[in-house]
């Protein structure tokens, strides 16, 4: 561990630009709080807990290019087009549809592919451990775990990234972390994590990559105290958080309710805007579509809303999701009971953006502790005491 | 075409019974490549695994990495470096067009790369990404045999955006293919059993694969019967198929259609009624049923009747996909992925499954 006076600060962030984009917290201009590249002399802004929007966007691009194409007509037609207003040799022309002289191509489109690759080296600094633990969720869906394939192009940028976490000191309301196996001073996914002391800032490494940065010329040894501050502050921050649910069981609770009635009442209030996706560290369904201006385009991939009917809507006009409940459904059993069931963690970090900038107010967390219970009998549902009670309420409203 | 599958695909029937081979010769003359027939003599096929379903669990395949593949840090480069990338789809290009119905046609395409051509070899079931570079990319079944290394072939239904480019397009123009995806069905596991096909319409693409595989390897099988229905004989797909199915003597064919024409001498009536006049019996039985998914749900009723147990019963399924690796989340039916999962599932996964077919 080792210690990173205030004053160097910006220091340090100018050594990490020297070798790579630095990408950390600061406000727009209509004072909204952001990662964005940083620049010599900007102000960084650590002091709001979290950012509007988790940084996924810089290994998981909102809108990523990943093909370029183009097409070309060669041979004959080429030949042919560029002969538009000279007088054609027909007699010509037809003996090469005949048989095309030696030497010369038959009229052939041909069509050049190119994968694009663009993976900056870069440092995410000042991230909360949520969003951290963010990609190392992500990491296992687009890394191949489990016996699926490899994301060359999240991968890419994944691995040119070091991720500088920051403590949260002081949780907000929405903070959850805990209870999804987290921590405000979480270390997943997390290179080097800081925490603020008084007069700076900590500095641990959790990686070879992190053990690099402590190289830096401005960081000291810790003096006495400052680790058990770092700790005290730690340990404030985490009993700070009260879980809301007990994990335990959700994903069994989530298997177990697919059926159950209050999905159909949860769910009405919702709009459908895909906003919780959008600001979710760990939301990582994409759309693929083409782009084409005359002869060449593009392959694009986008963030996807799996709340927009057309997600899954199939050309026949079938659709597997067609009703909400069971988009909605979808996304919490997503989260908390198909993803563990094929990956080591939840797909939820705990940072509760989903639930501070849902326009309709639907808590995450109350979704969870209606239906993530576990049915002790399933032939018998709803008769211990407290799922009874969520059960009838519903049943009532409905 | 016969003796060159054997060499990459060793099984029992080296010794093929004379219609396998009589088969084989059909094939060829129906299944005419355009492009040069291909004498790989001598060449050595990579090793491919087409992951195929075994007894209900996934095995590994082609480009897909297993959790000991992938570490993070040290490994991921080496990993990258096997896996390729599953984005790229390989340049290819149309060979022949067979019109089928009013509404669809199949599309024979060749890659364009001879030896990424050689090379490619998949499991009977599995599906392939067919797209046009501008317009983009449908999961459609791989329908020509696994012993065919001249040409992939895929059934389109002109029904949106992509099906309606790619009926537009002519012999000689460029698409691009991701293929194989997903399981295949279990062929070898099926092996001394009696095979049954149940298709309707378009599922027939689905199947058709399989079902010239357990007809190349015809000696591994007990009897096959193939039922295929359609709304009208004109909606039947694959006719030139059909001629040779009713011409052979050792497959039981029964095609059937919605409702009376005149001058029709097949069978007449919805698929799961004449699956029910039929009556397989389910002792050592494979039921491999696709089709709309109402005649699915039909179809699957009537084999329970007929007490057909679920792990005898295998389907295709489709969804919406994008990715066609796992990866971009549409195609689930809770935790699985229909891309890499299946297309293929037996009825005793399905029964584990919620419903969001």
């Amino acid at each position: 561990m080792k210690f990173l006076p205030q004053d160097q600060l910006e220091a340090f962030l100018s050594h990490l630009a020297e070798s790579a984009i630095v990408v950390a917290p600061q406000r727009d201009q209509d004072g909204v709080l952001f990662f964005q590249p940083w620049e010599a002399g900007a102000e960084v802004e650590f002091e709001q807990l979290l950012t509007r929007q988790s940084p996924k966007d810089y290994v998981f691009r909102q809108t990523e290019t990943y093909l370029k194409f183009g097409y070309e007509m060669k041979g004959k037609a080429a030949a042919e087009e560029e002969e538009v207003g000279k007088k054609s040799k027909e007699g010509e022309l037809a003996a090469a549809e005949e048989a095309p002289p030696e030497g010369e191509e038959p009229a052939h489109e041909v069509l050049q592919v190119e994968a694009v690759e663009d993976a900056p080296e870069q440092v995410i600094f000042g991230l909360r451990p949520c969003d951290a633990r963010g990609y190392y969720q992500m990491d296992q869906v687009f890394g191949g775990y489990g016996g699926f394939y490899y994301d060359p192009y999240y991968m890419a940028k994944r691995e040119a990234t070091t991720l500088v976490a920051l403590t949260c000191a002081q949780p907000w309301s929405t903070c959850f972390c805990t209870a999804v196996y987290g921590s405000p001073s979480g270390t997943d996914g997390v290179d080097l994590l800081l925490t603020g002391i008084e007069g700076g800032f900590t500095a641990e490494a959790v990686t070879e990559r992190g053990e690099m940065l402590l190289g830096f010329g401005g960081f000291t040894e810790v003096g006495d105290g400052q680790a058990d501050a770092a700790q005290t502050v730690k340990d404030e921050a985490f009993t700070a958080i009260d879980p809301p649910f007990e994990i335990e069981g959700v994903p069994q609770g989530l298997r177990d309710n697919f059926e159950d009635p209050a999905w159909h009442d949860l769910h009405m209030r919702c709009i459908s805007c895909g906003t919780c996706t959008y600001v979710c560290p760990n939301c990582y369904c994409f759309n693929i579509t083409d782009e084409m201006v005359e002869k060449s385009g593009e392959r694009v991939r986008t963030w996807d809303n799996c709340f927009n009917p057309g997600y899954t809507l199939e050309t026949s006009g079938h659709n597997p999701r067609e009703q909400k409940f069971a988009r909605f459904r979808n996304r919490f059993s997503h989260k908390f009971s198909y993803y563990p069931e094929k990956y080591d963690s939840l797909l939820c970090s705990g940072c509760g953006r989903c639930i501070r900038y849902c326009p309709t107010k639907i808590d995450l967390r109350e979704v969870i502790r209606t239906l993530g219970q576990p049915h002790p009998d399933q032939a018998a549902p709803a008769e211990d005491g407290e799922a009874a009670g969520v059960h009838a309420q519903t049943g009532e409203d409905l | 075409m016969a003796k060159k599958r054997d060499k990459t695909r060793p099984t029992k029937d080296q010794a093929a019974p004379a219609e396998t081979q009589k088969k084989a010769r059909t094939q060829d003359a129906t299944d005419q490549p355009a492009g040069n027939g291909g004498n790989h003599v001598g060449r050595q096929a990579p090793e491919i695994h087409n992951p195929v379903k075994t007894g209900g669990v996934q095995s590994g395949g082609r480009q897909r990495l297993t959790r000991d593949d992938i570490k993070p840090g040290a490994t991921i480069a080496a990993a990258r470096n096997a896996a390729g990338n599953p984005y790229l789809p390989e340049p290819a290009t149309i060979v022949e067009i067979v019109p089928e119905t009013h509404n669809i046609k199949s599309f024979r395409v060749r890659f364009d790369d001879d030896q990424v051509m050689e090379n490619f070899s998949f499991a009977p079931g599995q599906v392939g990404q067919l797209g046009i570079f501008g317009v983009g990319e449908s999961t459609f079944a791989i329908n020509s045999s696994p012993s065919n290394k001249d040409y992939l072939q895929f059934s389109v239904m002109r029904t949106g955006e992509v099906t309606t480019a790619l009926h537009n397009l002519s012999v000689g123009d460029k698409v691009g293919v991701r293929a194989p995806m997903g399981c295949g069905f279990p062929v070898d596991e099926w092996k001394g059993k009696k095979i049954f096909y149940i298709m309707g319409g378009i599922g027939s693409a689905a199947l058709r694969a399989t079902i010239h595989y357990t007809l190349e390897h015809r000696a591994d099988y007990d009897d096959i019967t193939i039922l295929y229905g359609a709304r009208s004989p004109d909606d039947l797909t694959y006719k030139y198929d059909i001629d040779d199915w009713m011409a052979r003597d050792d497959l039981n064919a029964v095609i059937t259609i919605d409702r009376e024409v005149p001058g029709w001498d097949k069978r007449v009536g919805f698929v799961p009624a004449v699956l029910e006049e039929e009556q397989p019996r389910p002792k050592d039985t494979i039921a491999i049923t696709c089709g709309p998914p109402i005649m699915i749900k039909f179809v699957l009723q009537s084999l329970e009747k007929l007490q057909f147990t679920d792990d005898q019963i295998y389907t295709t399924l489709e969804k919406r996909m994008k990715c066609g690796i796992g990866i971009c989340g549409r195609c689930n039916m809770g935790p699985r992925y229909v891309c890499v999962d299946g297309p293929v599932f037996s009825m005793a996964e399905l029964r584990e499954l919620p419903d969001e077919m």
